[in-house]
């Protein structure tokens, strides 16, 4: 995570919902760069580039710079507000990061060595209880994720957190107890399901037939 | 067929349904999903079927997560009754839905069969839905 990928962005002179609504009536997003014990900065970004970085995945996570108009801020992204039916982005929180800054971020967590797991092997289910892990670093070392490796587990078993190899200088938030990332899970539950599935097929077939054939009788009796 | 063990009432007025959903549009569970896209009362029988097709489909891998539960009785009339002498019999349960809700969630299949779920899960939904991914999956 060397590179940092760089956002355009301009400064907004208002704030407030009447002139982010006339940022978003434009086709931009509003956005605001706070923290390092400086004023707040409203901005505004373009929806398009903006949507491309969410798209790629673990936004918040990665460093970027923003560009405010020619003053470029070394910032990581807090928070994204989405449209809750279409999803697109209406607003976004930058920390504002000093030199040194240790910050808390989610780690997004991939399962390797899934064919070495005796228990997804006789067809158990992975049932990963946390995506992200929320980790404690500085903010030039932040991991791109976390690997929690599979191997050995069998249904019933799960992985907890001290199974993941944290790298240097990287801290878990939580650290009172040792939490779960992920259980393999057995199909018996989805067997049972799909045997009372079969049943029931059979019996709410005969049991519409029934009604299907009373309601006939009793609206032919009500019209006599 | 899901409904509530116990209510304090056993019937409740019709309501609307109104605004858009404030919580549970987000992935939760899974990384995949299907969000209604309009209101509309969903019936346990349609959760229900919905729930089949989208299992028969995985062919029993993975997970389904329900987001929804039908806690709402919905009375009707006998046919042929004149209005009046009280409210009917409660005759089903049913989930009021808002625009954005996350209804189902699937994880542990691949993409494609994971969309043909939802895809055909949708099909026994009164509503108009979209398939959402965890981002960067999609």
């Amino acid at each position: 995570m060397a590179e940092w990928t760089e956002i355009s962005a301009t400064a907004r002179q208002s704030d407030g919902k009447g002139a982010a609504r006339a940022v978003r009536r434009e086709g931009r997003v509003p956005a605001v760069i706070y923290g390092d014990k400086k004023d707040p900065t409203p901005i505004s970004l373009e929806h398009k580039e903006l949507w491309q970085q969410i798209r790629i995945g673990q936004f918040l996570s990665t460093i970027y710079v923003v560009n405010v108009d020619g003053e470029a801020t070394r910032v990581i992204p807090r928070d994204i507000q989405m449209d809750p039916v279409r999803d697109f982005p209406i607003h976004v929180d930058f920390l504002r990061l000093g030199e040194g800054a240790r910050i808390a971020v989610e780690v997004p967590v991939s399962f390797i060595n899934e064919e070495e797991s005796p228990g997804l092997k006789r067809g158990g289910v992975l049932n990963i209880v946390r995506h992200t892990i929320e980790l404690r670093c500085l903010a030039e070392a932040i991991p791109e994720q976390l690997e929690a490796d599979l191997t050995g587990l069998d249904i019933g078993d799960s992985l907890h957190v001290s199974a993941i190899t944290l790298p240097e200088d990287v801290e878990l938030t939580i650290s009172d107890r040792d939490f779960t990332i992920a259980t393999v899970a057995g199909r018996m539950a989805e067997i049972v399901d799909e045997v009372e599935e079969e049943e029931g097929l059979e019996g709410e077939e005969g049991e519409e037939g029934e009604e299907g054939e009373e309601g006939v009788e009793g609206e032919e009796g009500g019209e006599e | 067929m899901l409904q509530p063990k116990r209510t304090k009432f056993r019937k409740a007025q019709k309501g609307r349904i109104k605004g858009v959903a404030k919580g549970g549009f987000t992935l939760n569970f899974g990384s995949y999903g299907l969000k209604a896209q309009e209101p509309a009362r969903i019936t346990a029988r349609q959760i229900e079927a919905a729930r089949r097709a989208m299992t028969r489909q995985m062919k029993r891998a993975g997970r389904v997560w329900i987001r929804i539960f039908p806690d709402v009785p919905v009375s009707k009339k006998p046919t042929e009754v004149r209005m009046g002498k009280g409210k009917g019999t409660p005759e089903f349960w049913a989930a009021k839905v808002k625009p954005g809700r996350i209804m189902f969630e699937i994880d542990g299949v691949s993409d494609t069969v994971a969309r043909e779920a939802l895809r055909l899960g949708a099909a026994k939904l009164p509503v108009r839905t979209r398939v959402v991914a965890r981002l960067g999956e999609n």
